[in-house]
């Protein structure tokens, strides 16, 4: 919402620089963006006049002017069709700026020297008319400036407007604001409407049909209008307002628009083609053609202003092109109505429109202000177009629209704002937003039509606390509410697994939760997913139903950036659709990803990362949450390799998969390197993790620690081969771990040979050698037995 | 003695010695002493094949054991008298070697400081669904049928008749019905919103909201909580402005701008020269959601606030480009370690 500063002041009679006006409306709701001087351009143009026009050798389209301002006298070229001798023109003069970046230096074009320009308004900034220069009044003084002469000391005030605000959307509602805040009164413009003695009701009746969609519509009749030009001072408020001037009759229309906030129309009622206004829903089908020369094939959805017959205007959007004023317009029938909301809404989608009329019919205006802004419109069609208005509006109000009537209790209005506000500021306050008031506690408010938004004690309280200003309510410096946190496990636990994770050298990735159900179906063909209804795009048609999708996707992107070493993992959702019971599902996971080499350095060789890279990372995962033993059992899936592909459980629970993507998936990703990974499902590693652990007291007796060679076939699982050990030794086998894997060249086929640390120790005795070869002797028949295993000669 | 025993002994005995050693010479002649061609130990496994077959692979795995570990307390040992004390070879400039730290996402880093800055001050954490419910989404806040949110344009639907939450605000009457007052909680978490995806906009991003409800809250208690978690969290220094907006959910509306923290409220390009961040959107929850809840809304009052997490890293780390944060590109990543 565009508004010119100077008439803001003219309305309010404040002197305040346009700053202050714009923080204290800021302040107050109606957020100031942007203030643009309307003399921005205009700085040395000044005055002339074109007292001599010459041809120029071997040019057809530019003339040599010649212009006096005041003193001085210039020859300038200039190319605009409309120059005329005579004219009072603005000329810019040497080092001027003008819009477009154009600085005025002195040029030779075609021989003539030229020093200065006689500029468009365009140039001039005030408008994108570029069609000619433009012309001044012929009364204006040649060498005074432009701003003087055209009262451009003004700003544009560019408001962003809330959406429950519709009265601000003219000047008189943002004045009113300011005439709460500085406790002045609106200058409310005073004029008289003389009217013909001619009936308005004798030339046109208003029926109309659909009464939901249409409250109010009231009608005049102006005849014997002139289209023209409008004044200057009516243009200049216009521009002020960012709307481009076009003719008296339209911008008469405009301009009462911007004052009062009722978009008017005007028909030329000789094109009207009866003497009978009908508003009434389209009907299906029925074609129409708005004025900007589009036809539209109309639904129940538009609400359409007929003759009785024909479409001529799509309520509160756009008129029809049937019936619009032109230049030889004669009479003009003028519309001022009160549409639904609603309606103006869902029409205007339908249209694919949306214009300054729809604006303010969707946000809702003042329907008893109607017969106010027709009269105004009418009084100026007779002042600027010279018509005369016929005796009467003829006003169909079938719904009336009353003021509401709130009860409003001061004390409450303080408890809810943590104020001691005296009862009287806040009546000043509300009578300055133009509310009555009757009693005294409760204050019975009734708010005008204008304000839609105000519909209980609470928005009465905010047009207070706004108007009073936030700033005067104390920042309270106790904290209330509950003054500790409950720690929940859930919050705690990602917090620590990317502790946990980082610590790994893992880097934490981020998904949007979107995803391409192409690349879901060739993850995994089976696996339901939850479609997007209206996708932004058709690669992000899904809600992701795994996290693989997302980290193949990184990885892709990293690829493709030259980054081909990768340890990433991510904590996120995955979406499904309801089941056959109409349960939701929607499941947090963490995603583990490694591929390409391990970072290395000059001591150690980078290798490849592989399943292992991912299991350490998982059981530091379970070190830290004290997860009970974490099982592998292989399964068949579509996108892991079926060489590497496990179901992750602990105990009975399932807690994810792990697994190296297909080559043919990978593929599909463009991803020509081997990737690993494991998705784990939150809710079950909570509930099988634990907090706490009991304090063991520390060893006191020595430990002995043992080595075994052993050679076995290459199908026996390591995992096997510890637990036999353990099962075997018991308690006093405090911890084995293997420290060589080897087959190859220096062993047989089939084979490979395993090297075991085992320390031994006893919480009760120092083990004597006797005892420790007693059970390592049991561990090595065990394994002889159940694993056929040798033991490696050296 | 057994020879089992023997080797124990033998490796007590080396070890004892070793760290007698008082000189580089002194070790290294130990070293033949025990572990040399003719050295105790060697000898030992010499040994090994005069004995019965079982006797020998114990006694051998544990001499060979004893083998690999004196050799291991001879290097840590001699490293007592090398090469780093004093000598010019020694080259502190290489790299430190061992795996690096991985790094936590930016947008989580932050959202995880939002959040850890509210717990100071007592609120617990409450989550909910992303596909949400028309109700819970929208109705629920007080947002009217025909809101220009519930467009299809601002919105994705699924299909099943839910859509996809457009901000965490829905958990709050979600833990409303389920508790009783005064309820204090925050709802990080993600949102979507159906937009085309450019440098300033994506589908998806993040939120922290929160709210108390309680008896006798005040907008005076919604400023006083927001003024210390902008203080705690951007600085002490900073100031705040709070604007009167409009959002369906409460009322009275605030819009929060802090003063800038790169050039404390001068001007310069983060803030667009108007010395003003605005950062969190706020007000007194709506007497109607209340309702909703079940709430007697002359009895309880309560506040509530919202802040975009991207924002306010993209503010905080001066990011341009918020696709940025969603590519996962490791050297963007990494930057953040
Ligand atoms: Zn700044």
């Amino acid at each position: 919402m565009k508004v010119s500063y100077k008439w803001l002041l003219e309305l309010t009679g404040l002197d305040w620089p346009v700053e202050k006006v714009a923080e204290r409306l800021t302040l107050s709701g109606t957020a100031c963006e942007e203030i643009i001087p309307l003399s921005k351009y205009l700085d040395k143009v000044v005055v002339g006049e074109v007292i001599d026009l010459q041809k120029i050798e071997g040019a057809d389209k530019i003339k040599k002017a010649t212009v006096v301002t005041g003193r001085e006298k210039y020859d300038l070229v200039c190319g605009a069709p409309n120059v005329a001798v005579g004219q009072k023109v603005p000329v810019a003069l040497l080092g001027a700026r003008l819009a477009g970046d154009i600085t005025i230096k002195k040029v030779k074009i075609r021989g003539v020297e030229s020093i200065g320009m006689i500029c468009s308004e365009r140039e001039l900034g005030l408008s994108d008319d570029h069609s000619g220069i433009m012309v001044l009044d012929g009364k204006a003084v040649p060498g005074t400036s432009v701003i003087d002469e055209l009262d451009l000391d003004d700003y544009i005030m560019n408001f962003e407007l809330t959406p429950n605000r519709p009265d601000s959307m003219s000047v008189t509602g943002i004045a009113r604001d300011l005439q709460a805040l500085a406790g002045v009164k609106i200058r409310k413009p005073v004029f008289e409407l003389k009217e013909a003695d001619r009936k308005t009701a004798a030339y046109i009746k208003v029926d109309i049909e659909d009464a939901v969609g249409c409250p109010r519509y009231a009608a005049r009749i102006i005849d014997g209008i002139t289209i023209a030009g409008s004044p200057w001072w009516l243009k200049k408020k216009l521009i002020a307002a960012g709307i481009r001037p076009i003719c008296n009759v339209v911008d008469i229309t405009n301009l009462v628009m911007l004052e009062t906030g009722n978009p008017l129309h005007a028909f030329d009622l000789k094109l009207f083609g009866s003497d009978r206004v009908l508003v009434r829903k389209a009907r299906d089908k029925e074609k129409f053609v708005t004025l900007d020369g589009e036809e539209h094939e109309l639904s129940p959805d538009v609400l359409l202003i007929t003759n009785g017959n024909t479409g001529v205007a799509a309520a509160g959007v756009m008129g029809g092109l049937n019936s619009e004023v032109k230049t030889d317009t004669h009479t003009i029938l003028l519309e001022a109505a009160y549409f639904n909301p609603r309606i103006i809404r869902k029409s205007r989608k339908y249209l694919g429109l949306v214009t300054e009329s729809s604006t303010r019919f969707e946000k809702g205006v003042d329907p008893n202000n109607i017969p106010y802004a027709i009269d105004r419109a009418a009084y100026y069609f007779k002042e600027i177009g010279g018509g005369e208005v016929l005796n009467g509006i003829v006003d169909c109000y079938p719904q009336p629209i009353f003021p509401v009537k709130i009860s409003f209790r001061p004390d409450r209005c303080n408890s809810i704002l943590g104020t001691a506000l005296s009862s009287d500021r806040m009546k000043e306050i509300l009578s300055g937003l133009d509310f009555e008031i009757t009693g005294s506690n409760p204050l019975n408010v009734t708010v005008p039509t204008f304000r839609p938004d105000i519909e209980q004690e609470i928005d009465l309280i905010e047009e207070i606390a706004r108007i009073e200003g936030y700033a005067a309510i104390p920042d309270t410096e106790v904290n209330i509410g509950p003054l500790y946190t409950p720690v929940h496990f859930v919050d705690r636990f990602e917090d620590e697994v990317r502790s946990v994770l980082t610590g790994s050298g893992f880097d934490e990735i981020l998904g949007h939760g979107l995803a391409d159900s192409r690349q879901a179906k060739i993850l995994n063909p089976d696996l339901s997913r939850l479609r997007i209804i209206n996708p932004v795009s058709e690669d992000l048609d899904i809600m992701r139903n795994s996290l693989i999708l997302t980290a193949l996707t990184v990885v892709n992107h990293n690829l493709s950036h030259r980054l081909i070493d990768m340890r990433l993992f991510e904590i996120g959702r995955a979406y499904f659709p309801p089941d056959k019971d109409g349960n939701w599902l929607e499941e947090d996971r963490i995603s583990l990803t490694v591929s390409g080499n391990t970072s290395g350095s000059w001591r150690e060789k980078p290798r490849p990362q592989d399943f292992y890279d991912l299991k350490r990372a998982i059981e530091n995962l379970a070190l830290h949450f004290h997860w009970p033993e974490i099982t592998f059992q292989e399964i068949k899936t579509n996108f892991f390799d079926e060489s590497i592909s496990y179901k992750l459980s602990s105990g009975p629970t399932d807690i994810g998969l792990i697994g190296k993507i297909a080559e043919p998936v990978a593929k599909k990703f463009d991803i020509k390197q081997e990737v690993y990974i494991a998705e784990l499902k939150i809710n079950p590693l909570i509930t099988i993790s634990r907090e706490a652990v009991i304090f063991e007291p520390l060893p006191v007796y020595p430990a002995a620690p043992r080595d075994l060679a052993l050679v076995v076939d290459v199908n026996v699982k390591v995992g096997d081969i510890i637990k036999l050990i353990q099962k075997t030794a018991g308690p006093t086998a405090e911890s084995v771990n293997v420290f060589d894997l080897y087959s190859g060249e220096q062993i047989r086929k089939g084979k490979k040979s395993i090297g075991i640390a085992i320390t031994y120790r006893s919480p009760e005795k120092s083990l004597t050698g006797d005892e420790v070869d007693n059970l390592q002797g049991n561990i090595m028949a065990e394994l002889k037995k159940l694993f056929n295993a040798e033991i490696r000669e050296k | 003695m057994s020879l089992l025993d023997e080797v124990t002994r033998l490796e007590t005995e080396a070890l004892r010695e070793i760290k007698g050693a008082d000189s580089l010479e002194a070790l290294n002649e130990l070293q033949i002493k025990y572990l040399g061609r003719k050295g105790l130990v060697t000898a030992v496994l010499k040994t090994l094949g005069t004995l019965p077959v079982d006797e020998r692979k114990t006694v051998g795995a544990q001499a060979n054991r004893a083998h690999q570990d004196l050799e291991n307390h001879f290097q840590l040992a001699a490293q007592k008298f090398s090469t780093t004390r004093g000598k010019k070879d020694f080259d502190p400039t290489l790299p430190g070697t061992g795996p690096r730290t991985g790094t936590i996402h930016i947008v989580n880093r932050v959202m995880g400081e939002i959040c850890h800055t509210f717990y100071g001050i007592g609120f617990e954490t409450a989550r909910g669904p992303h596909v949400e419910t028309d109700h819970y989404n929208f109705e629920m806040l007080n947002f009217p049928p025909d809101h220009p949110a519930r467009d299809m344009q601002d919105t994705f639907f699924v299909e099943g008749g839910r859509l996809l939450r457009t901000h965490t605000t829905p958990v709050q009457p979600r833990e409303l019905e389920k508790r009783k007052p005064p309820v204090k909680i925050i709802t990080p978490g993600k949102t979507f919103r159906n937009e085309e995806i450019s440098t300033r906009a994506h589908v998806s991003f993040h939120q922290v909201d929160g709210f108390l409800v309680d008896e006798g809250v005040t907008m005076a208690d919604l400023k006083g909580a927001l003024v210390a978690f902008c203080k705690a969290f951007f600085g002490s220094g900073l100031k705040l402005k709070f604007r009167p907006s409009f959002f369906p959910f409460t009322e009275p509306s605030a819009e929060v701008d802090i003063s800038c923290f790169l050039c404390n409220g001068v001007g310069c390009q983060l803030c667009k020269y108007s010395g003003w961040l605005e950062i969190l959107g706020c007000g007194m929850i709506h007497p109607k959601v209340l309702e909703n809840c079940g709430y007697d809304s002359e009895k309880y009052t309560g506040y509530a606030f919202g802040m975009g997490v991207e924002r306010v890293a993209m503010l905080k780390y001066k990011i341009n480009d918020i696709r940025l944060l969603f590519n996962n590109n490791l050297r963007f990543l990494r930057q953040f370690a």
